[in-house]
C-alpha cells in the first residue's frame, strides 16, 4: 500500500512536470509565430515619428541581446528555458526595461489577488449554499426559480456583465464609477483608502461574482441531489434528526470536497475572463499589465503572465489530486 | 413502402426528441431565431441601407434616436444599428459555427484515437489535451490578434487551436464508457476491427455528445472572439458583436445616455450564450437520462 501511495505520487508529479514544460513550449512558439519583436518595433516607431535612426546597429543588437532576442528561436527557446527553469528569472520586461518580469507582476500581483479572491470567495460560498439549498428543496418552486436563472445566466461571459454592470451603475444611476480610480500612494491603512477602495473595486468585483455564483450555483445543487438519493442520508433522516442537522452535516460536508477540486480546475478560467474585466475598469491588477505588454509586444511580460497562470492551475490541481485520496476514503490508489 | 415507413418512423422520432426537453426547446429557437435573421439578412440591410455598405458611415445622420426608419436609432458615424446589429450577429454565428467546427473535428479525432486505441495512445493524447487545455487562450489570442491582419477563416483557425481539448474530454470519457458496453465484445467477436468498431458501433452512439462537444466549443470560440473584439482589435472591416460593443464604450454613447447602442449588442450576446448554454444541458438531459431526474424541470 505505501509502495502504491509513493508510486502515485512520483507518477503524478512527472505528469506535472511534463504538462508545465509542454504548455509553456506552446506557448512561447505561438508568440514567435507573430512577425517582429519588441525592440524593432520600438526603433522603427521611433524613426517614423522623428524621421531619424536613434541607434546605431551594434546598439540595438546589443538591446536585443540583452532582451533575449540573439540568434535564432531555439536558441532563444533553450536560453529562456535556463534563465526560467534554473535561475527562477522571467527575464527582463520591455514596459519597465530592464526591470525583471517577475518584479512588475509581483508588484500587480496583489490587486489581481484582490480582486479575484473576493470575488472567488463570495461567489463560491454564496453559490455552494444556496445550489446545496436548491438541491435539498429539488422540485419546488424556489429550486425551480434559482435553477432557471442559473441554467440561463451562467455561461454569460463576465466582461458583459461588466459592460452592463457599467451602463446601469456608473450612468442610469451614477453610483459608482466606471473606471478604477485610485490613488495608490494614499496611506493603506487609512479609512479614508479603505472608503475609496471598496468604492472603487464595488463594480469589477460584483461583475465577476455575479457571474460565477450561478455556475457554483449549478455544481453545488448536482452534487447536493446525488448525495440525497444516498442510502447514508436516508439512514440519518430515519434515526430522526433534525433536517437543519441533516443539510448541515450529512449534505453540504459531502458537497464541499468536490466544489473545492472545482474551485481548483476552474481557476484558470476565471483569469482568463478576469483580464478583460481589468481591461474595461483600467483595474492596476495583471490585466492591466498585460495590456502594456500586448500594445509594445513585449514577449518576456506576456510569457511570465501568462506562465504565472498555467503555474497557478496546474499546482492547485496537483495539490488536490495528492491531497484528495487522504481526505476521501472512498477514492483508493491503484484501482 | 419501407422507405416511407422509415422516413415516418424517423421524423416520429424527431418530434418525440424535441418533447424530451423544454430546457433544449427554449434554447433551440432562440437560436434557430437568430440564424433566420442572419439568413435574411442581405434581404432587411438591403430595404434598410438601400444598397449602401453596413460599415460605410455618414449614409445617415448621427445619433438618430430609435424610429420607424431606423428600429434601432443610428450610431456616431451615422450607420443604421440594427443593420449593423444583424451584420454582425451573422459574422459571430458564422465564427462561431466554422471554429466550433473545426474544434470539434479535431476534438473527436483525437478523443476516438485516445479512447479506442487506449494504453501509450491514450495517456499521450489524454496528456496534450490537458496541456492546451490549461493555457490561458485570451491573453495569447489577443497577442495574435493585435499583431496579425487576420482574415475571418483564419480567426476561425486561430480561435479552433485553443478551444479543441473541450469537445475532446467530453467524447473522450464517452468512448471510454461505450468501450465496456458488451455489444463491443460482440462486435470484435464478430471479427470487426477496431477501425470497423470505431466507424460503426461506436461513432453512431457518441453524435449526441459530439453535439455537446460542439454546443461546448461554440460557446468557447465566440466567448474569445467577442472578447478581442471588445477592445477593438481582429479584421475592422468584419463587424461583429464584440467590435459593436467597443464601439458604444469607445465613442461616449454612454455619456450621451445612447444606451441602446450598447444595450443592442450586449442583450443580442446574453441571448446567444444563454440559448447554447440551455441547449447544452438540454442536450445532457435527453441523452443522460439519469441527469433528467436531477435537473427535474
Amino acid at each position: 500500500m505505501r509502495e502504491k501511495i509513493f508510486y502515485y505520487i512520483i507518477r503524478r508529479v512527472i505528469i506535472y512536470l511534463i504538462t508545465l514544460f509542454l504548455s509553456f513550449t506552446i506557448v512561447f512558439f505561438f508568440l514567435r509565430m507573430i512577425p517582429g519583436d519588441p525592440v524593432t518595433r520600438f526603433v522603427r516607431m521611433i524613426e517614423q515619428r522623428y524621421s531619424f535612426s536613434p541607434m546605431s546597429m551594434e546598439a540595438i543588437n546589443v538591446w536585443k541581446a540583452s532582451f533575449g532576442l540573439e540568434g535564432d528561436i531555439f536558441t532563444q527557446y533553450r536560453r529562456y528555458l535556463e534563465r526560467v527553469f534554473l535561475n527562477f528569472d522571467l527575464g527582463p520586461s520591455f514596459v519597465a526595461f530592464p526591470t525583471p518580469v517577475q518584479d512588475i507582476i509581483t508588484f500587480r500581483l496583489p490587486w489581481t489577488i484582490f480582486l479575484l479572491g473576493l470575488a472567488t470567495v463570495i461567489s463560491w460560498v454564496i453559490g455552494t449554499i444556496a445550489g446545496a439549498f436548491a438541491g435539498w428543496k429539488r422540485g419546488t418552486k424556489i429550486d425551480s426559480i434559482l435553477f432557471s436563472i442559473a441554467l440561463a445566466t451562467s455561461q454569460i461571459p463576465y466582461y458583459i456583465a461588466a459592460v452592463l454592470l457599467v451602463l446601469l451603475l456608473s450612468y442610469v444611476f451614477r453610483v459608482f464609477p466606471p473606471r478604477f480610480a485610485l490613488s495608490l500612494q494614499a496611506n493603506i491603512f487609512s479609512l479614508e483608502f479603505m472608503v475609496n477602495l471598496f468604492y472603487n473595486s464595488f463594480l469589477p468585483v460584483l461583475s465577476l461574482v455575479l457571474i460565477s455564483t450561478f455556475g457554483w450555483l449549478l455544481s453545488a445543487r448536482f452534487i447536493t441531489i446525488s448525495i440525497v438519493g444516498e442510502d447514508y442520508l436516508l439512514f440519518a433522516q430515519a434515526k430522526g434528526l433534525k433536517k437543519i442537522r441533516l443539510l448541515n452535516r450529512y449534505v453540504l460536508r459531502n458537497a464541499l470536497l468536490p466544489q473545492a477540486t472545482g474551485l481548483a480546475m476552474s481557476l484558470g478560467f476565471i483569469v482568463n475572463g478576469s483580464y478583460l474585466v481589468e481591461w474595461i475598469f483600467q483595474y492596476p491588477g495583471v490585466g492591466g499589465l498585460l495590456q502594456f505588454a500586448i500594445n509594445i509586444l513585449d514577449y518576456n511580460t506576456i510569457q511570465g503572465i501568462v506562465l504565472m497562470s498555467i503555474f497557478t492551475v496546474l499546482t492547485a490541481n496537483l495539490i488536490m489530486d495528492l491531497i484528495y485520496p487522504l481526505i476521501d476514503p472512498r477514492i483508493r490508489i491503484g484501482e | 413502402m419501407t422507405l416511407v415507413f422509415d422516413l415516418k418512423k424517423k421524423m416520429l422520432s424527431s418530434l418525440n426528441f424535441f418533447k424530451r426537453s423544454i430546457i433544449f426547446n427554449i434554447g433551440f429557437s432562440i437560436i434557430t431565431l437568430f440564424i433566420i435573421l442572419s439568413l435574411a439578412e442581405p434581404i432587411i440591410n438591403g430595404y434598410i441601407l438601400k444598397g449602401q455598405g453596413v460599415l460605410k458611415s455618414g449614409t445617415f445622420d448621427k445619433y438618430l434616436p430609435p424610429s420607424l426608419e431606423h428600429p434601432l436609432g443610428t450610431d456616431h458615424y451615422g450607420r443604421d444599428v440594427l443593420a449593423l446589429l444583424l451584420a454582425s450577429l451573422k459574422n459571430s454565428l458564422l465564427i462561431g459555427a466554422i471554429s466550433g467546427g473545426i474544434a470539434t473535428l479535431i476534438g473527436v479525432i483525437i478523443a476516438m484515437a485516445a479512447g479506442y486505441l487506449g494504453g501509450k495512445i491514450d495517456e499521450t493524447l489524454n496528456g496534450v489535451t490537458n496541456t492546451v487545455l490549461v493555457i490561458p487562450s485570451l491573453p495569447i489570442l489577443i497577442a495574435v490578434a493585435a499583431y496579425t491582419r487576420l482574415n475571418l477563416i483564419l480567426m476561425c483557425i486561430v480561435l479552433a487551436i485553443f478551444s479543441w481539448p473541450a469537445s475532446a474530454r467530453v467524447v473522450r470519457a464517452q468512448i471510454l464508457s461505450l468501450k465496456e458496453r458488451p455489444y463491443i465484445d460482440l462486435a470484435k467477436v464478430t471479427g470487426l476491427n477496431s477501425f470497423e468498431i470505431m466507424f460503426k458501433e461506436i461513432l453512431p452512439n457518441i453524435a449526441p455528445f459530439i453535439g455537446l462537444g460542439l454546443t461546448n466549443a461554440i460557446i468557447g470560440a465566440i466567448f474569445a472572439e467577442t472578447g478581442i473584439r471588445l477592445l477593438g482589435l481582429g479584421p475592422g472591416e468584419i463587424p461583429s458583436l464584440g467590435l459593436m460593443i467597443n464601439w458604444a464604450l469607445a465613442f461616449g454613447a454612454l455619456s450621451l445616455r445612447h444606451y441602446h447602442i450598447l444595450l443592442s449588442p450586449a442583450i443580442t450576446l446574453i441571448l446567444l450564450f444563454t440559448s447554447l448554454s440551455l441547449i447544452n444541458i438540454g442536450l445532457e438531459e435527453i441523452f443522460n437520462p439519469r441527469l433528467k431526474k436531477i435537473t427535474g424541470i
